[in-house]
């Protein structure tokens, strides 16, 4: 029983990978290490994915690619509404790497997304990019006239949905991740081989993907309420 | 025992209501499709949106229980 109670206190820490010897010592904690090794997966998929791109004979490669733009672009214009050009190509680096890093349990990483910091800075960037949108496509006294709307009886709730909004994104993605990984820990534990397996495909695949679906919706939802007029 | 898990164990009862939530609108939005299936995208978003809200209580539940156990 304590060989689990350490297995689960050790997952539930953020452990330090390494330190860098500058400044007194700068702590890299293991999220970024993985965030390092992600960043590669994916430098190394676009620049393979991307080459013998031609507009005359486009091969299945590129037509699965376009075919993945344009899902995100009509995404974007549906819940944004005409300013999404601007949004789509965030929404769509943020899907990926919170894909990605969700479903990085299956190649044996622990998910950088199981660390409170790293939601914590992916829902500090929605908040920015929702109350910023709403300051730059309205102007400085729309913008702050959008905190009455609909009704200037809603102002104190408004205001508390600045913080409450990034807060709920920060902790529904690192809640739901940290949880799904502590039962692939345990289950991985108890019966290592095969056992884990459909386990697995529902933890990771599923639940990864359902919270990036999520997550991106939520802040293309609350971006496009703060700037668009008509439904 | 500790006190402390008892309080852990109260916290996580927010499940419940996570729960019956999210059944009833994935209920009501089954039968709204059965209904009218060329609605189905939109209903399967605004689906999405409240079961996305209703889980978020019960993963707050859980991130208390942990606070508890963990930090006490």
């Amino acid at each position: 029983m304590d060989a689990l109670r350490d297995e689960i206190l050790f997952q539930l820490s953020n452990p330090v990978a390494f330190t860098i010897p500058v400044l007194g010592g700068v702590s890299v904690s293991a999220s970024v290490v993985t965030t390092w090794i992600l960043m590669a997966a994916l430098m190394v998929l676009t620049l393979l994915l991307t080459r013998k791109l031609s507009v005359e004979s486009p091969g299945k490669v590129q037509l699965g690619l376009e075919t993945a733009v344009s899902f995100l672009n009509n995404f974007a214009e549906e819940n944004i509404g005409e300013h999404w050009r601007s949004f789509a190509p965030y929404l769509g680096t943020v899907a990926i790497y919170i894909a990605l890093s969700n479903m990085s349990g299956i190649f044996g990483l622990a998910p950088p997304t199981k660390d409170v910091n790293v939601t914590a800075a992916l829902a500090l960037m929605s908040a920015v990019l929702i109350y910023g949108a709403q300051f730059r496509f309205r102007g400085l006294w729309g913008g702050l006239k959008q905190f009455a709307e609909p009704l200037p009886l809603l102002l104190p709730i408004n205001l508390m949905e600045v913080a409450i909004r990034p807060l709920a994104l920060c902790m529904r993605l690192f809640g739901n991740i940290l949880g799904a990984h502590l039962i692939m820990e345990l289950v991985k534990f108890l019966i290592p081989v095969g056992f884990p397996v459909p386990f697995s495909l529902y933890f990771d695949l599923f639940d990864g993907i359902i919270q990036t679906i999520v997550f991106v919706f939520l802040t293309a939802l609350f971006a496009g309420e703060g700037i668009r007029d008509e439904f | 025992m500790n006190i402390a898990l008892f309080a852990a164990a109260i916290a996580v009862f927010t499940g419940i209501g996570a729960g019956i939530g999210i059944g009833l609108a994935t209920g009501k939005a089954s039968e709204a499709i059965a209904r009218q299936p060329e609605a189905a995208g939109s209903i399967r978003s605004s689906l999405l949106l409240g079961c996305a809200l209703a889980e978020g209580t019960a993963i707050f539940g859980f991130i208390t229980a942990l606070l508890i156990i963990f930090t006490k």
